[in-house]
Protein backbone atom coordinates (compact mmCIF):
# COMPACT_ATOMS: atom_id res chain seq x y z
CA UNK A 1 0.00 0.00 0.00
CA UNK A 2 1.12 3.61 -0.68
CA UNK A 3 -0.22 5.44 1.76
CA UNK A 4 1.51 8.68 0.55
CA UNK A 5 -0.86 8.82 -2.55
CA UNK A 6 -3.38 9.10 -0.01
CA UNK A 7 -2.59 10.79 3.17
CA UNK A 8 0.05 12.58 4.54
CA UNK A 9 0.67 9.97 7.00
CA UNK A 10 0.50 12.67 9.74
CA UNK A 11 -2.46 12.67 12.93
CA UNK A 12 -2.18 15.68 14.74
CA UNK A 13 -3.42 15.55 18.86
CA UNK A 14 -4.12 18.96 20.11
CA UNK A 15 -4.38 19.22 24.22
CA UNK A 16 -6.69 22.49 25.06
CA UNK A 17 -5.34 22.27 28.67
CA UNK A 18 -1.55 22.19 28.25
CA UNK A 19 -1.78 23.98 24.98
CA UNK A 20 0.39 21.40 23.61
CA UNK A 21 0.56 19.73 20.10
CA UNK A 22 1.88 16.74 19.50
CA UNK A 23 1.96 14.48 16.42
CA UNK A 24 1.92 10.65 15.71
CA UNK A 25 2.25 8.87 12.69
CA UNK A 26 -0.94 7.78 10.49
CA UNK A 27 0.04 4.27 10.40
CA UNK A 28 -0.42 1.24 7.74
CA UNK A 29 -2.39 -1.17 10.53
CA UNK A 30 -4.97 1.74 11.18
CA UNK A 31 -5.80 2.48 7.45
CA UNK A 32 -6.05 -0.81 6.49
CA UNK A 33 -8.33 -1.75 9.52
CA UNK A 34 -10.09 1.62 9.10
CA UNK A 35 -9.29 3.22 5.73
CA UNK A 36 -10.17 6.89 6.40
CA UNK A 37 -12.85 9.35 7.45
CA UNK A 38 -15.46 8.42 9.92
CA UNK A 39 -14.17 4.95 10.58
CA UNK A 40 -10.67 6.32 11.35
CA UNK A 41 -12.68 9.31 13.82
CA UNK A 42 -14.17 6.22 15.30
CA UNK A 43 -11.26 4.58 16.15
CA UNK A 44 -9.36 7.60 17.49
CA UNK A 45 -12.21 9.17 19.29
CA UNK A 46 -12.22 4.98 21.15
CA UNK A 47 -8.68 5.61 22.08
CA UNK A 48 -9.04 8.78 23.47
CA UNK A 49 -12.93 8.39 25.02
CA UNK A 50 -11.98 9.40 28.31
CA UNK A 51 -10.40 13.16 27.38
CA UNK A 52 -14.17 14.39 25.63
CA UNK A 53 -12.45 14.05 22.10
CA UNK A 54 -13.11 16.55 18.91
CA UNK A 55 -11.95 14.49 15.59
CA UNK A 56 -11.12 15.80 12.48
CA UNK A 57 -10.64 13.39 9.87
CA UNK A 58 -10.36 13.33 5.47
CA UNK A 59 -11.22 10.78 3.64
CA UNK A 60 -9.26 8.17 1.97
CA UNK A 61 -9.67 9.89 -1.09
CA UNK A 62 -10.29 13.70 -0.33
CA UNK A 63 -8.26 16.01 -2.23
CA UNK A 64 -7.13 13.27 -4.88
CA UNK A 65 -8.27 13.45 -8.43
CA UNK A 66 -11.52 10.77 -7.37
CA UNK A 67 -14.63 12.75 -8.83
CA UNK A 68 -16.50 14.53 -5.57
CA UNK A 69 -13.59 13.74 -3.19
CA UNK A 70 -14.32 17.02 -1.15
CA UNK A 71 -15.29 15.99 1.69
CA UNK A 72 -14.17 15.60 5.93
CA UNK A 73 -16.14 14.47 8.31
CA UNK A 74 -16.23 15.99 12.37
CA UNK A 75 -17.24 13.24 14.83
CA UNK A 76 -17.66 14.10 18.72
CA UNK A 77 -20.17 13.48 21.07
CA UNK A 78 -23.48 15.15 20.43
CA UNK A 79 -25.06 17.27 23.19
CA UNK A 80 -28.56 16.48 21.32
CA UNK A 81 -28.62 13.23 21.52
CA UNK A 82 -25.64 11.93 24.46
CA UNK A 83 -24.13 9.64 21.59
CA UNK A 84 -21.53 10.03 18.72
CA UNK A 85 -21.94 11.94 16.07
CA UNK A 86 -20.06 12.21 12.57
CA UNK A 87 -20.62 16.15 10.44
CA UNK A 88 -19.81 15.40 7.05
CA UNK A 89 -17.44 19.03 5.44
CA UNK A 90 -17.45 19.44 2.23
CA UNK A 91 -17.08 22.98 0.29
CA UNK A 92 -13.04 23.77 0.11
CA UNK A 93 -12.73 22.34 4.01
CA UNK A 94 -12.02 19.05 3.44
CA UNK A 95 -9.60 19.51 0.82
CA UNK A 96 -7.82 22.29 2.90
CA UNK A 97 -7.61 20.29 5.57
CA UNK A 98 -5.61 17.57 3.89
CA UNK A 99 -3.20 19.85 2.12
CA UNK A 100 -2.71 21.66 5.69
CA UNK A 101 -0.19 18.66 5.94
CA UNK A 102 -2.79 16.86 8.81
CA UNK A 103 -5.04 13.89 7.74
CA UNK A 104 -6.65 13.89 11.60
CA UNK A 105 -6.51 16.36 14.37
CA UNK A 106 -7.76 15.08 17.78
CA UNK A 107 -8.95 17.74 20.21
CA UNK A 108 -8.89 16.96 23.63
CA UNK A 109 -9.65 18.70 26.86
CA UNK A 110 -11.08 22.47 26.79
CA UNK A 111 -9.43 25.18 27.02
CA UNK A 112 -9.76 27.85 30.13
CA UNK A 113 -9.60 31.06 27.86
CA UNK A 114 -11.19 31.74 23.64
CA UNK A 115 -8.67 29.97 21.20
CA UNK A 116 -8.63 28.99 17.56
CA UNK A 117 -6.52 26.34 15.91
CA UNK A 118 -4.47 27.62 13.05
CA UNK A 119 -3.34 24.63 10.50
CA UNK A 120 -0.33 25.59 8.29
CA UNK A 121 2.01 24.13 6.44
CA UNK A 122 2.33 21.00 8.75
CA UNK A 123 2.22 23.62 11.47
CA UNK A 124 -0.18 23.83 14.14
CA UNK A 125 -0.85 26.96 16.71
CA UNK A 126 -3.04 27.69 19.54
CA UNK A 127 -3.97 30.82 19.67
CA UNK A 128 -5.52 33.11 21.68
CA UNK A 129 -9.23 34.22 20.24
CA UNK A 130 -10.48 36.87 22.27
CA UNK A 131 -10.61 39.03 19.48
CA UNK A 132 -13.12 37.26 17.86
CA UNK A 133 -15.13 35.94 20.49
CA UNK A 134 -18.60 37.50 20.53
CA UNK A 135 -18.64 38.27 16.70
CA UNK A 136 -20.67 36.62 14.06
CA UNK A 137 -18.93 33.78 11.77
CA UNK A 138 -19.13 36.64 8.72
CA UNK A 139 -17.09 38.66 10.70
CA UNK A 140 -15.16 35.92 12.72
CA UNK A 141 -13.87 34.47 9.03
CA UNK A 142 -13.22 38.11 7.65
CA UNK A 143 -11.07 38.82 10.55
CA UNK A 144 -9.52 35.50 10.70
CA UNK A 145 -8.37 35.63 7.17
CA UNK A 146 -6.87 38.95 7.54
CA UNK A 147 -5.40 38.16 10.57
CA UNK A 148 -3.09 35.73 9.03
CA UNK A 149 -2.93 37.66 5.64
CA UNK A 150 -4.57 35.37 3.20
CA UNK A 151 -8.02 35.26 2.08
CA UNK A 152 -8.15 31.82 0.86
CA UNK A 153 -7.79 30.83 4.29
CA UNK A 154 -10.80 27.89 4.96
CA UNK A 155 -12.73 27.46 8.39
CA UNK A 156 -14.68 25.94 10.95
CA UNK A 157 -15.49 28.39 13.50
CA UNK A 158 -19.01 29.16 15.62
CA UNK A 159 -21.16 32.09 16.21
CA UNK A 160 -23.03 33.22 19.17
CA UNK A 161 -25.06 30.19 19.59
CA UNK A 162 -22.03 28.05 19.86
CA UNK A 163 -20.39 30.36 22.13
CA UNK A 164 -23.58 29.96 24.61
CA UNK A 165 -23.30 26.73 24.39
CA UNK A 166 -27.15 26.24 22.56
CA UNK A 167 -28.00 23.03 21.75
CA UNK A 168 -29.38 24.01 18.06
CA UNK A 169 -25.52 25.54 17.75
CA UNK A 170 -23.94 24.58 14.35
CA UNK A 171 -20.48 24.82 13.55
CA UNK A 172 -20.09 26.95 10.47
CA UNK A 173 -17.74 26.12 7.29
CA UNK A 174 -16.32 29.72 6.51
CA UNK A 175 -19.65 31.75 6.37
CA UNK A 176 -22.23 29.30 5.45
CA UNK A 177 -23.16 27.13 7.80
CA UNK A 178 -22.88 23.36 7.58
CA UNK A 179 -24.34 19.70 8.22
CA UNK A 180 -24.14 19.81 11.88
CA UNK A 181 -27.48 18.42 13.21
CA UNK A 182 -25.95 17.22 16.08
CA UNK A 183 -24.94 20.89 17.89
CA UNK A 184 -21.39 19.96 17.79
CA UNK A 185 -21.44 23.99 18.08
CA UNK A 186 -21.90 23.66 21.36
CA UNK A 187 -19.38 21.35 21.68
CA UNK A 188 -16.77 23.76 20.40
CA UNK A 189 -18.18 26.34 23.10
CA UNK A 190 -17.58 24.09 25.72
CA UNK A 191 -14.05 23.52 24.89
CA UNK A 192 -13.49 27.12 24.13
CA UNK A 193 -12.79 26.94 20.22
CA UNK A 194 -14.25 29.99 18.79
CA UNK A 195 -12.27 28.57 15.65
CA UNK A 196 -10.06 26.35 13.40
CA UNK A 197 -8.22 27.86 10.63
CA UNK A 198 -6.18 26.09 7.53
CA UNK A 199 -4.52 27.23 4.74
CA UNK A 200 -2.08 24.51 3.21
CA UNK A 201 -0.16 24.31 -0.04
CA UNK A 202 0.77 20.43 1.00
CA UNK A 203 0.96 17.96 -2.29
CA UNK A 204 -0.15 14.24 -2.50
CA UNK A 205 1.60 11.38 -4.83
CA UNK A 206 -0.54 10.03 -7.50
CA UNK A 207 -0.54 6.53 -8.78
CA UNK A 208 0.25 5.76 -12.35
CA UNK A 209 -2.90 5.81 -14.52
CA UNK A 210 -4.80 7.03 -11.28
CA UNK A 211 -5.65 10.55 -12.95
CA UNK A 212 -6.69 9.20 -16.60
CA UNK A 213 -9.27 6.48 -14.38
CA UNK A 214 -10.63 9.61 -12.63
CA UNK A 215 -11.34 11.78 -16.01
CA UNK A 216 -13.07 8.62 -17.49
CA UNK A 217 -15.33 8.33 -14.36
CA UNK A 218 -15.94 11.52 -14.04
CA UNK A 219 -16.86 12.12 -17.48
CA UNK A 220 -19.50 8.83 -17.05
CA UNK A 221 -21.05 10.73 -14.38
CA UNK A 222 -21.51 13.97 -16.09
CA UNK A 223 -23.08 11.81 -19.15
CA UNK A 224 -25.47 10.06 -16.50
CA UNK A 225 -28.29 10.94 -14.27
CA UNK A 226 -26.87 14.33 -13.43
CA UNK A 227 -26.88 15.39 -17.33
CA UNK A 228 -28.89 19.12 -17.69
CA UNK A 229 -29.39 19.14 -13.91
CA UNK A 230 -27.81 21.93 -11.50
CA UNK A 231 -28.04 23.94 -8.07
CA UNK A 232 -30.70 22.97 -4.91
CA UNK A 233 -33.37 23.85 -7.45
CA UNK A 234 -33.98 20.12 -9.04
CA UNK A 235 -32.61 18.33 -5.89
CA UNK A 236 -36.08 19.88 -4.13
CA UNK A 237 -38.19 18.87 -7.54
CA UNK A 238 -36.65 15.70 -7.81
CA UNK A 239 -37.41 15.69 -3.84
CA UNK A 240 -40.98 16.99 -4.22
CA UNK A 241 -40.97 19.76 -2.14
CA UNK A 242 -42.74 22.61 -1.93
CA UNK A 243 -43.25 24.77 -5.00
CA UNK A 244 -42.89 28.02 -2.76
CA UNK A 245 -39.55 26.31 -1.76
CA UNK A 246 -38.79 25.69 -5.74
CA UNK A 247 -39.77 29.35 -6.78
CA UNK A 248 -37.62 30.85 -4.10
CA UNK A 249 -34.69 28.86 -5.42
CA UNK A 250 -35.22 29.53 -8.80
CA UNK A 251 -35.74 33.46 -8.80
CA UNK A 252 -33.01 34.10 -6.85
CA UNK A 253 -30.07 31.87 -8.07
CA UNK A 254 -27.24 33.93 -8.97
CA UNK A 255 -24.80 31.29 -9.93
CA UNK A 256 -24.57 27.05 -8.73
CA UNK A 257 -21.34 26.44 -7.28
CA UNK A 258 -19.39 23.03 -6.55
CA UNK A 259 -17.37 22.13 -3.68
CA UNK A 260 -13.92 21.12 -4.42
CA UNK A 261 -13.76 18.17 -7.85
CA UNK A 262 -17.47 18.40 -7.90
CA UNK A 263 -19.18 17.15 -10.89
CA UNK A 264 -22.56 18.36 -9.06
CA UNK A 265 -22.85 21.76 -8.09
CA UNK A 266 -25.30 22.08 -5.35
CA UNK A 267 -24.03 24.80 -3.33
CA UNK A 268 -26.24 27.80 -4.70
CA UNK A 269 -25.77 31.14 -3.94
CA UNK A 270 -29.04 33.58 -3.63
CA UNK A 271 -29.04 37.02 -4.03
CA UNK A 272 -31.47 39.39 -2.34
CA UNK A 273 -29.35 42.64 -1.86
CA UNK A 274 -29.20 43.33 -5.54
CA UNK A 275 -30.41 41.16 -8.69
CA UNK A 276 -29.52 37.85 -9.19
CA UNK A 277 -27.69 38.40 -12.57
CA UNK A 278 -25.47 41.43 -11.28
CA UNK A 279 -22.14 39.56 -11.81
CA UNK A 280 -19.62 42.52 -11.70
CA UNK A 281 -16.95 43.21 -8.69
CA UNK A 282 -18.62 46.00 -7.58
CA UNK A 283 -22.30 46.62 -6.07
CA UNK A 284 -23.06 44.93 -2.41
CA UNK A 285 -20.27 43.87 -0.25
CA UNK A 286 -22.78 41.06 1.44
CA UNK A 287 -25.06 40.43 -1.93
CA UNK A 288 -26.69 37.05 -0.54
CA UNK A 289 -26.31 34.04 0.99
CA UNK A 290 -24.54 30.25 -0.55
CA UNK A 291 -27.16 27.40 1.05
CA UNK A 292 -26.37 23.58 0.45
CA UNK A 293 -28.86 22.65 3.06
CA UNK A 294 -32.29 22.65 2.11
CA UNK A 295 -33.85 20.70 4.92
CA UNK A 296 -32.57 24.19 6.78
CA UNK A 297 -34.32 26.17 4.01
CA UNK A 298 -37.43 24.28 3.93
CA UNK A 299 -37.89 24.16 7.71
CA UNK A 300 -37.18 28.06 8.08
CA UNK A 301 -39.69 28.75 5.30
CA UNK A 302 -41.84 26.50 6.92
CA UNK A 303 -42.07 28.70 10.08
CA UNK A 304 -42.96 31.89 8.01
CA UNK A 305 -39.38 33.49 7.66
CA UNK A 306 -38.23 34.17 4.16
CA UNK A 307 -35.76 31.52 3.78
CA UNK A 308 -32.66 33.10 2.56
CA UNK A 309 -32.43 35.94 4.46
CA UNK A 310 -33.10 33.60 7.47
CA UNK A 311 -31.00 31.57 6.51
CA UNK A 312 -28.01 34.20 6.50
CA UNK A 313 -29.01 35.05 9.89
CA UNK A 314 -28.49 31.42 11.30
CA UNK A 315 -25.22 31.26 9.23
CA UNK A 316 -24.05 34.57 11.34
CA UNK A 317 -25.19 33.39 14.62
CA UNK A 318 -24.42 29.73 13.71
CA UNK A 319 -27.32 28.01 14.61
CA UNK A 320 -28.78 25.10 12.83
CA UNK A 321 -31.52 26.26 11.18
CA UNK A 322 -33.77 23.38 10.93
CA UNK A 323 -33.80 23.02 14.75
CA UNK A 324 -34.36 26.81 14.31
CA UNK A 325 -37.27 27.27 12.21
CA UNK A 326 -38.64 23.70 13.96
CA UNK A 327 -38.62 26.20 17.45
CA UNK A 328 -39.74 29.17 16.18
CA UNK A 329 -42.33 27.65 14.29
CA UNK A 330 -43.77 25.94 17.37
CA UNK A 331 -43.43 29.46 19.25
CA UNK A 332 -45.50 30.76 16.39
CA UNK A 333 -42.59 33.35 15.94
CA UNK A 334 -41.97 33.95 12.35
CA UNK A 335 -39.37 37.09 12.74
CA UNK A 336 -35.41 37.52 12.36
CA UNK A 337 -35.08 38.61 16.15
CA UNK A 338 -36.53 35.40 17.56
CA UNK A 339 -33.60 33.76 15.41
CA UNK A 340 -31.29 35.86 18.08
CA UNK A 341 -33.23 35.10 20.77
CA UNK A 342 -32.69 31.46 20.40
CA UNK A 343 -29.11 32.00 19.79
CA UNK A 344 -28.90 34.06 23.18
CA UNK A 345 -30.81 32.08 25.76
CA UNK A 346 -31.26 28.91 23.79
CA UNK A 347 -33.62 25.91 24.49
CA UNK A 348 -34.22 22.61 26.71
CA UNK A 349 -34.27 20.41 23.85
CA UNK A 350 -33.04 20.80 20.74
CA UNK A 351 -36.00 19.89 17.86
CA UNK A 352 -35.06 16.65 16.17
CA UNK A 353 -33.80 17.56 13.00
CA UNK A 354 -36.56 15.46 10.84
CA UNK A 355 -37.77 17.59 8.99
CA UNK A 356 -38.02 15.92 5.08
CA UNK A 357 -41.44 16.48 4.18
CA UNK A 358 -40.81 14.52 1.14
CA UNK A 359 -42.28 11.07 -0.42
CA UNK A 360 -40.99 7.51 0.45
CA UNK A 361 -39.05 9.40 3.94
CA UNK A 362 -37.02 6.74 5.23
CA UNK A 363 -35.78 9.61 8.33
CA UNK A 364 -37.22 7.39 11.13
CA UNK A 365 -35.61 4.41 10.01
CA UNK A 366 -32.24 5.76 9.45
CA UNK A 367 -32.52 7.85 12.70
CA UNK A 368 -33.01 4.45 14.54
CA UNK A 369 -30.04 2.57 12.59
CA UNK A 370 -27.98 5.28 11.92
CA UNK A 371 -28.64 8.10 14.13
CA UNK A 372 -24.82 9.32 13.99
CA UNK A 373 -24.88 10.42 10.09
CA UNK A 374 -26.02 14.05 9.24
CA UNK A 375 -30.07 14.40 8.56
CA UNK A 376 -29.48 17.38 6.70
CA UNK A 377 -28.94 14.90 3.74
CA UNK A 378 -32.19 14.11 1.63
CA UNK A 379 -32.91 10.60 3.30
CA UNK A 380 -33.24 8.66 -0.21
CA UNK A 381 -32.29 8.58 -3.49
CA UNK A 382 -31.97 11.63 -5.83
CA UNK A 383 -32.26 11.85 -9.71
CA UNK A 384 -31.32 8.29 -10.45
CA UNK A 385 -34.04 5.57 -10.52
CA UNK A 386 -32.35 3.33 -8.04
CA UNK A 387 -32.79 1.74 -4.99
CA UNK A 388 -34.27 4.15 -2.35
CA UNK A 389 -34.58 1.86 1.42
CA UNK A 390 -33.28 3.10 4.30
CA UNK A 391 -30.44 0.17 3.96
CA UNK A 392 -28.96 1.73 0.90
CA UNK A 393 -28.90 5.31 1.95
CA UNK A 394 -27.40 4.49 5.19
CA UNK A 395 -24.43 1.98 2.98
CA UNK A 396 -23.88 4.87 0.94
CA UNK A 397 -23.61 7.28 3.34
CA UNK A 398 -20.90 5.30 5.20
CA UNK A 399 -19.23 4.83 1.91
CA UNK A 400 -18.87 9.11 1.65
CA UNK A 401 -18.05 9.32 5.26
CA UNK A 402 -15.08 6.81 4.92
CA UNK A 403 -13.69 7.93 1.25
CA UNK A 404 -14.28 11.49 1.71
CA UNK A 405 -17.02 11.66 -1.05
CA UNK A 406 -19.51 14.19 -1.04
CA UNK A 407 -22.71 12.72 1.03
CA UNK A 408 -25.19 14.15 -1.36
CA UNK A 409 -24.01 13.33 -4.83
CA UNK A 410 -23.22 9.84 -3.18
CA UNK A 411 -27.07 9.35 -3.39
CA UNK A 412 -27.09 10.60 -7.21
CA UNK A 413 -24.61 8.70 -9.17
CA UNK A 414 -25.10 5.14 -9.72
CA UNK A 415 -22.24 5.36 -11.27
CA UNK A 416 -20.09 5.38 -8.39
CA UNK A 417 -20.76 1.55 -7.38
CA UNK A 418 -19.00 -0.28 -4.42
CA UNK A 419 -17.24 -2.43 -7.12
CA UNK A 420 -15.67 0.69 -8.94
CA UNK A 421 -14.98 2.11 -5.52
CA UNK A 422 -12.94 -1.20 -4.60
CA UNK A 423 -11.04 -0.68 -7.99
CA UNK A 424 -10.31 3.38 -7.44
CA UNK A 425 -8.85 2.28 -3.98
CA UNK A 426 -6.49 -0.51 -5.51
CA UNK A 427 -5.35 2.40 -8.13
CA UNK A 428 -5.10 5.15 -5.92
CA UNK A 429 -2.91 3.42 -3.22
CA UNK A 430 -1.29 0.77 -5.24
CA UNK A 431 -3.14 -1.86 -3.20
CA UNK A 432 -4.30 -4.53 -5.16
CA UNK A 433 -5.06 -6.78 -2.23
CA UNK A 434 -7.63 -4.55 -1.06
CA UNK A 435 -11.18 -6.04 -1.54
CA UNK A 436 -14.90 -5.71 -1.80
CA UNK A 437 -15.53 -7.63 1.80
CA UNK A 438 -12.76 -5.02 2.96
CA UNK A 439 -14.36 -2.51 2.01
CA UNK A 440 -18.12 -3.90 3.27
CA UNK A 441 -16.38 -4.62 7.08
CA UNK A 442 -15.18 -1.76 7.33
CA UNK A 443 -18.41 0.58 6.53
CA UNK A 444 -20.53 -1.85 8.64
CA UNK A 445 -18.11 -1.76 11.66
CA UNK A 446 -18.84 2.08 11.03
CA UNK A 447 -22.23 1.62 11.02
CA UNK A 448 -22.36 -0.70 14.12
CA UNK A 449 -19.83 1.70 16.17
CA UNK A 450 -21.75 4.53 15.12
CA UNK A 451 -24.89 3.08 16.33
CA UNK B 1 -2.28 28.18 -28.19
CA UNK B 2 -3.67 29.94 -25.82
CA UNK B 3 -5.94 28.46 -22.64
CA UNK B 4 -9.05 30.09 -22.58
CA UNK B 5 -11.81 30.30 -19.83
CA UNK B 6 -15.77 30.88 -19.82
CA UNK B 7 -15.88 32.10 -16.76
CA UNK B 8 -19.91 32.20 -16.09
CA UNK B 9 -19.74 28.53 -16.95
CA UNK B 10 -17.04 27.41 -13.88
CA UNK B 11 -18.57 26.51 -10.65
CA UNK B 12 -15.30 26.51 -8.93
CA UNK B 13 -14.88 23.21 -8.46
CA UNK B 14 -10.82 23.74 -8.67
CA UNK B 15 -10.04 20.38 -10.05
CA UNK B 16 -8.32 22.37 -13.02
CA UNK B 17 -5.75 24.48 -11.40
CA UNK B 18 -4.54 20.87 -9.53
CA UNK B 19 -4.76 18.81 -12.82
CA UNK B 20 -2.52 21.46 -14.02
CA UNK B 21 -0.12 20.73 -11.27
CA UNK B 22 -0.38 17.14 -11.69
CA UNK B 23 1.07 18.15 -15.34
CA UNK B 24 3.86 19.53 -14.03
CA UNK B 25 5.23 18.28 -11.31
CA UNK B 26 3.53 15.00 -11.14
CA UNK B 27 1.30 15.62 -7.93
CA UNK B 28 -2.06 16.83 -6.68
CA UNK B 29 -1.58 20.45 -4.99
CA UNK B 30 -2.57 24.04 -5.99
CA UNK B 31 1.23 25.25 -5.22
CA UNK B 32 2.71 24.30 -8.83
CA UNK B 33 -0.12 25.34 -11.23
CA UNK B 34 -0.27 28.04 -14.04
CA UNK B 35 -4.21 28.62 -12.90
CA UNK B 36 -5.19 30.24 -10.28
CA UNK B 37 -8.49 30.39 -8.41
CA UNK B 38 -9.48 33.91 -6.93
CA UNK B 39 -12.52 34.88 -5.60
CA UNK B 40 -14.32 37.55 -3.20
CA UNK B 41 -16.36 34.44 -1.13
CA UNK B 42 -19.15 36.40 0.93
CA UNK B 43 -19.94 38.24 -3.30
CA UNK B 44 -19.56 35.07 -5.01
CA UNK B 45 -17.70 36.82 -7.30
CA UNK B 46 -14.78 34.10 -9.17
CA UNK B 47 -12.93 33.21 -11.57
CA UNK B 48 -9.73 31.55 -12.69
CA UNK B 49 -6.58 32.95 -13.71
CA UNK B 50 -3.68 31.52 -16.23
CA UNK B 51 0.05 32.68 -16.17
CA UNK B 52 0.99 32.75 -19.73
CA UNK B 53 4.18 33.88 -21.15
CA UNK B 54 4.47 37.02 -21.17
CA UNK B 55 0.90 38.49 -19.90
CA UNK B 56 -1.88 36.72 -16.76
CA UNK B 57 -5.15 36.42 -17.97
CA UNK B 58 -7.72 36.35 -16.37
CA UNK B 59 -11.37 34.63 -16.99
CA UNK B 60 -13.71 36.88 -15.08
CA UNK B 61 -17.65 36.31 -14.56
CA UNK B 62 -17.82 40.26 -16.25
CA UNK B 63 -15.57 38.78 -19.07
CA UNK B 64 -11.89 38.09 -20.19
CA UNK B 65 -9.14 40.33 -19.11
CA UNK B 66 -5.30 40.71 -19.86
CA UNK B 67 -2.52 42.17 -18.06
CA UNK B 68 0.44 42.85 -19.43
CA UNK B 69 3.59 42.47 -16.91
CA UNK B 70 3.31 45.49 -14.30
CA UNK B 71 -0.54 46.09 -14.21
CA UNK B 72 -2.36 45.53 -11.06
CA UNK B 73 -4.93 42.43 -10.55
CA UNK B 74 -7.82 44.53 -9.44
CA UNK B 75 -10.86 42.90 -7.88
CA UNK B 76 -9.16 39.45 -7.51
CA UNK B 77 -8.26 38.79 -4.05
CA UNK B 78 -4.73 39.21 -2.20
CA UNK B 79 -4.14 35.56 -2.35
CA UNK B 80 -3.89 35.81 -6.13
CA UNK B 81 -1.06 37.68 -6.52
CA UNK B 82 1.60 34.81 -6.03
CA UNK B 83 0.40 33.30 -9.54
CA UNK B 84 2.86 35.85 -11.06
CA UNK B 85 5.50 33.60 -9.37
CA UNK B 86 4.18 30.24 -11.37
CA UNK B 87 5.69 28.72 -13.90
CA UNK B 88 3.61 29.70 -17.05
CA UNK B 89 0.92 27.58 -19.21
CA UNK B 90 3.11 25.55 -22.13
CA UNK B 91 0.11 24.37 -23.64
CA UNK B 92 0.13 20.86 -22.12
CA UNK B 93 1.41 19.97 -25.39
CA UNK B 94 3.16 16.70 -24.62
CA UNK B 95 0.72 15.68 -23.06
CA UNK B 96 -1.06 12.79 -24.69
CA UNK B 97 -5.18 13.29 -24.38
CA UNK B 98 -4.71 17.32 -24.72
CA UNK B 99 -4.03 19.83 -21.89
CA UNK B 100 -4.65 18.07 -18.61
CA UNK B 101 -7.01 20.82 -17.34
CA UNK B 102 -9.62 20.54 -19.79
CA UNK B 103 -9.73 16.93 -19.40
CA UNK B 104 -10.18 17.18 -15.92
CA UNK B 105 -13.19 20.19 -15.97
CA UNK B 106 -16.53 18.76 -15.44
CA UNK B 107 -18.26 21.74 -16.99
CA UNK B 108 -16.56 22.29 -20.24
CA UNK B 109 -15.24 25.96 -19.25
CA UNK B 110 -11.77 25.65 -20.81
CA UNK B 111 -10.60 25.37 -24.26
CA UNK B 112 -7.61 26.43 -26.45
CA UNK B 113 -7.48 29.09 -29.17
CA UNK B 114 -5.53 30.46 -31.72
CA UNK B 115 -2.25 28.71 -33.30
S1 LIG C 1 -2.97 23.75 -20.62
FE1 LIG C 1 -1.65 22.51 -19.30
S2 LIG C 1 -0.11 23.92 -18.55
FE2 LIG C 1 -1.76 25.17 -19.38
S3 LIG C 1 -3.07 25.62 -17.64
FE3 LIG C 1 -3.89 23.77 -18.60
S4 LIG C 1 -2.91 22.09 -17.50
FE4 LIG C 1 -1.75 23.94 -17.05
S1 LIG D 1 -12.44 22.64 -13.45
FE1 LIG D 1 -13.79 23.88 -14.73
S2 LIG D 1 -15.55 24.35 -13.41
FE2 LIG D 1 -13.90 23.62 -12.07
S3 LIG D 1 -12.88 25.52 -11.45
FE3 LIG D 1 -11.80 24.76 -13.25
S4 LIG D 1 -12.75 25.84 -14.93
FE4 LIG D 1 -14.12 26.05 -13.19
Amino acid sequence: METMNNYNGIILIVDLESKECETEDLSEELLEKALGGAAVNMELYEQYKDRDPLILGSGFFTATFMPFACAGVITGKSPVTGTVAHVPFGWQTGVELKLTGFDFVVILGKSDNPVRLWLHDGLSDIDDSSDIWGRDTWESTDKIREAYGDEMIQTFLIGKAGENRVLSAQVSENYWGSRDKAGLGAVFGEKNIKAIAMRGLGALEVAEGFFQKCVELKNEIINGTIKGKAGLKDIAADLGMDSDIIEKLKSMTHRNNASFNCPYPYYTFLKYREAPDAMAMDGEPEPGCLVSDLSGFASLQSAGLDGPRAMEKCCRLGLDPTSAGMILKKQGASNLEALDKLAETGHDKAEAATCWDIENNNEKEISQTAGAFSAAVPPKGIFANQEESAQWWIHRQALSYVLGLDPIIMLMVPEMTDEKIVEFVQVSAEWDEFSLDDLKRITAELIEKSK
Amino acid sequence: MELKVEALKCTGCRICEFACNYHHDDSISPIGSSMMFYQEEKKNYYGMMVKRAKTLYLGRPEGEQILQPGEQIEGASASAKPILLRIACDGCGEEENGPVCIQACPYAVLSMEGE
